[in-house]
């Protein structure tokens, strides 16, 4: 049976639900539970492209990425899950002009200048990095050797494992069809299988945040898009460590897995659509572009595509902070294909924004209300 | 070894010219258009691979449907061998493990795919397929095929018995030859066939279909059109015991396709696991090839097969043990032994009953299961049916899946048998031309229902009995 009443309701079961569950519980907070409408990391977070970087344009993002990072390298200890490991393979941007190497120098500037260790690197290093790639055309690299990835798979497993043991419930394919709200403040969940109380509700439904957000009137801007996927068979490990990315070369961005087998995508994105569905254009243009930059993977078969959303807004920052206008009402959604980097620090900064009414990190940079006011920020580096 | 007698086949005749293969840097005489494994198998090469844990691996399906053949062919990793054809001066070597990516530098010369179009795609040259395909031009319908395979007729290409049933449905004519003649009439009916040619995904376009596919390991083709038939057939089922992955467990097709369609003669002595129809053909085919069989075990309490082809086998001296199992297959990189013990009530072995024979091949022929993977890519719904031998696309009395215009036939519909596949292969051919509009509705909602009456009464024998039931589950109404 589910419980009836809760102090805190989280909408979402993907990584962004799971992890504020987590750090609420870690602070003490009773009685929390999630709600998912299909299963743990069906949404975003199993379809995502493993990577976490710190090289960001802003200082917001590479804020809230170095601490992240900090946050991945030492939570699968701190749950007793150690194959939870961030790995740091690093995070390497071809680059093709000089227009372009300008641009990563600031970031890189910027970067360094809040203690992330990235470089401009030449062609020939990023080649002893990565041997097999094409140099032909490179001119130079920006190279971190702290950023890296993790497995999605048992991140999420790992979380969802302690977070049963910390007594937090999970109820899986039950969704919320909407937000309950009285005199202004928020009474609770009307799910699929039940309606439930609880003073506190936090919206990380990601891509479907809006849907819920809208039967209230309110409107922050997260619109659905397509992107896709592909994972190979699996080649010796190694020969590939770090996330290569190419802007180039139609925005790809690939890595190998834990299993040995090649992970990836390219910027080609459909949308606003709520149709998740694999294309051949994409299959084909990942085959051209990855093979133009490491051209032996041109023999490497592909065995699995797949789609899913990267849940915009209009600056490719996330949407997260304190619904004004309901009280006890969060959200915590529009990640713009970077939700599951940041996760520990939205996590982090969540939790406290509930519990204290503030945080310490830089969360008034993703304000939901800077739509509503003209305040775009600039675009985030939106890759991989 | 290669076969040089055989009473049904003449291979001098269908051997093409003599090349020269290398084998880890050892030339290996092999013949054009026969595939790298079966020629390495020929020269006594058992071990096409090993594990990343060091444990060797051969042949298994001999159909492209498992991974256990891959090897390094010119440098590139992970190829179908047992699909891939040999060519004059080509380097195969031994993986280990995971490879590591070639040594290639240089970027791909980008081509447009080729490009195909027809009114109706067929995936899979075997019976069903092939079938389909003759139907739906015979109705109007323009079609091409393809078939990751390096020859037409599926699994019929290795059928030396004759079959029953009508003769309309080709009773009394060899497996073997009904592959060549209904190939034959298919290219006659203009169907645009291409072999070596893998399809890799199904995608909606437009109102229409599209079948992506890449032909001989490295050219991409696309085959655009308004329906598709999906005939892909089914793949060899594995059975745990002991040293299942020895080289030397070979599936039954695997053993057939050796010496049935390349004249290589699959070992010395075999132990067949499995008296179902299959198992005891093969015995009878491995005979008829001048191999020893040492025996026939089956793990239920009564033989599977047709009553006349197991007294034949009988007959000739081949011990059928019922309530039998494998229990282990021995062998230092390759089978040399296999032991197999009497199974109790509860099928567990009985302690004592073990007997060891001295063999180099096991043959497992212990079931099929549909290959339905294309169809589950293009989101066909699939339930399990038990009846059906796996996991299967739900369809109607047209053969066409919950998607619409994409049509199944054959084994990956079900697992019954080459003249059923045949039957369904016409209604999916004749139902994928009145979907595109091809065919004159009269001539073809008559002559599908004659098809579904021909089906129907060869299903109506005992044998047919669970593919009814299974049918029953797997049709929408």
């Amino acid at each position: 049976m589910m419980k009836s009443k809760v102090d805190v309701a989280i909408i979402g079961g993907g990584i962004i639900g799971l992890y504020t569950a987590y750090e609420l519980a870690k602070r003490g907070v009773e009685n929390i539970a999630i709600y998912e409408k299909k299963y743990l990391g069906s949404g975003s977070t199993f379809r995502c492209g493993t990577g976490i970087r710190q090289q960001f344009g802003d200082e917001a993002n590479i804020t809230m990425m170095k601490h992240a990072v900090e946050k991945w390298s030492t939570l699968g200890e701190e749950i007793g899950f150690p194959e939870l490991k961030m790995s740091k393979t690093g995070y390497l941007f071809l680059l093709y002009d000089e227009k372009e190497v300008e641009q990563y120098r600031k970031n890189v500037a910027l970067q360094n200048s809040h203690g992330v260790p990235s470089e401009i690197i030449s062609a020939e290093e990023a080649r002893e990095i990565v041997p097999s790639l094409d140099i032909s055309e490179v001119i130079a690299a920006a190279w971190n050797p702290t950023d890296g990835k993790a497995d999605p798979f048992v991140a999420v497993h790992g979380l969802a494992t302690t977070l049963k043991n910390m007594g937090v419930v999970i109820n899986e394919y039950t969704e919320v069809k909407e937000i309950s709200v009285k005199d202004g403040a928020v009474e609770g969940v009307k799910t699929s299988k039940g309606d439930v109380k609880s003073d506190i509700v936090l919206n990380a439904a990601n891509a479907w945040a809006k849907i819920l957000n809208e039967k209230l009137g309110i409107s922050i801007p997260i619109e659905p898009y397509k992107h896709q996927g592909i994972a190979t068979e699996p080649i010796k490990k190694g020969e590939i460590k770090p996330m290569v990315v190419s802007f180039k070369h139609g925005g790809a961005y690939l890595t190998q897995e834990s299993n040995g087998g090649v992970i990836g995508g390219i910027a080609l994105k459909y949308g606003p659509t709520w149709d998740i569905t694999p294309t051949y254009e994409f299959m084909r243009e990942v085959s051209r572009n990855f093979s133009m930059i490491i051209p032996a993977l041109k023999h490497v078969a592909i065995i699995r595509q797949w789609g899913g959303y990267y849940a915009e807004t209009p600056d490719h920052n996330a949407a997260i902070g304190k619904i004004d206008e309901i009280d006890g009402y969060y959200l915590a959604a529009g990640f713009s294909g970077h939700g599951f980097m940041l996760a520990p620090s939205v996590a982090e900064g969540m939790a406290d924004l509930i519990i204290k009414g503030a945080s310490n990190l830089p969360l008034s940079f993703y304000d939901p209300y800077r739509f509503q006011r003209g305040e775009l920020r600039e675009q985030a580096i939106q890759m991989g | 070894m290669r076969l040089e007698e055989h009473p049904v086949i003449d291979f001098s005749r269908k051997r093409g010219k003599k090349v020269t293969i290398y084998f880890e840097g050892k030339p290996i005489e092999a013949y054009e258009g026969e595939p790298i494994a079966e020629a390495l198998h020929a020269a006594g090469i058992r071990v096409l691979n090993y594990t990343a844990r060091g444990r060797p691996r051969g042949l298994f399906c001999a159909i492209g449907k498992c991974s256990s053949c891959l090897m390094k062919v010119n440098g590139i990793p992970n190829v179908r061998t047992c699909i891939t054809l040999v060519e004059d001066g080509m380097k195969v070597e031994r993986q280990h493990g995971l490879e590591p990516l070639p040594k290639d530098y240089r970027p791909p010369e980008w081509k447009d795919a080729e490009r195909v179009e027809a009114d109706v795609i067929v995936i899979g040259g075997g019976p069903a397929g092939l079938m389909a395909g003759i139907k739906a031009a015979e109705h109007g319908a323009t079609v091409a095929l393809l078939d990751e395979n390096p020859v037409l007729g599926g699994q019929l290409v290795k059928q030396t018995h004759k079959f029953f049933g009508k003769r309309e449905q080709f009773a009394g004519v060899r497996g073997i030859k009904i592959a060549e003649i209904i190939a034959e009439e298919a290219k006659n009916r203009g169907v645009d066939i291409h072999l070596e040619t893998s399809a890799v995904g199904i995608f909606p376009e437009g109102e229409g279909k599209l079948v992506t596919a890449v032909k001989k390991n490295k050219k991409l083709v696309e085959f655009h059109g308004k329906a598709v038939i999906v005939a892909t057939g089914a793949m060899e089922k594995m059975i745990p015991f002991e040293n299942n992955d020895l080289p030397g467990v070979y599936g039954a097709g695997a053993i057939q396709t050796l010496m049935n369609t390349y004249g290589i003669q699959p070992g010395k002595r075999v132990l067949i696991v499995g008296a179902g129809n299959v198992g005891v053909i093969l015995a009878y085919q491995l005979l008829q090839a001048g191999v020893k069989v040492v025996a026939v075990v089956e793990a239920m309490p009564k033989v599977g097969a047709y009553f006349v082809h197991a007294a034949k086998i009988r007959r000739l001296g081949i011990p059928i043990y019922t309530r039998h199992t494998i229990l282990r297959a021995e062998g230092k990189e390759k089978v040399e032994r296999a032991v197999i013990a009497q199974l109790d009530d509860k099928w567990k072995p009985i302690p004592g009953t073990e007997k060891t024979y001295d063999v180099d091949i096991v043959a497992l022929a212990v079931g099929l299961r549909p290959s339905i993977e294309l169809l589950h890519q293009a989101g066909a719904q699939a339930i399990f049916v038990r009846e059906l031998s796996g996991y299967v696309v739900r369809h109607d009395s047209r053969m066409e899946t919950t998607i619409r215009g994409i049509f199944v036939a054959g084994d990956s519909s079900g697992i019954e048998e080459a003249t059923t596949a045949m039957l369904e292969g016409k209604l999916a051919g004749i139902a994928a031309a009145l979907f595109v509009g091809k065919a004159n509705v009269k001539n073809a909602m008559e002559e599908m229902e004659k098809v579904r009456k021909d089906l129907d009464e060869f299903r109506s024998g005992p044998f047919g009995q669970r593919t009814k039931i299974g049918e029953e589950k797997v049709m929408i109404k």
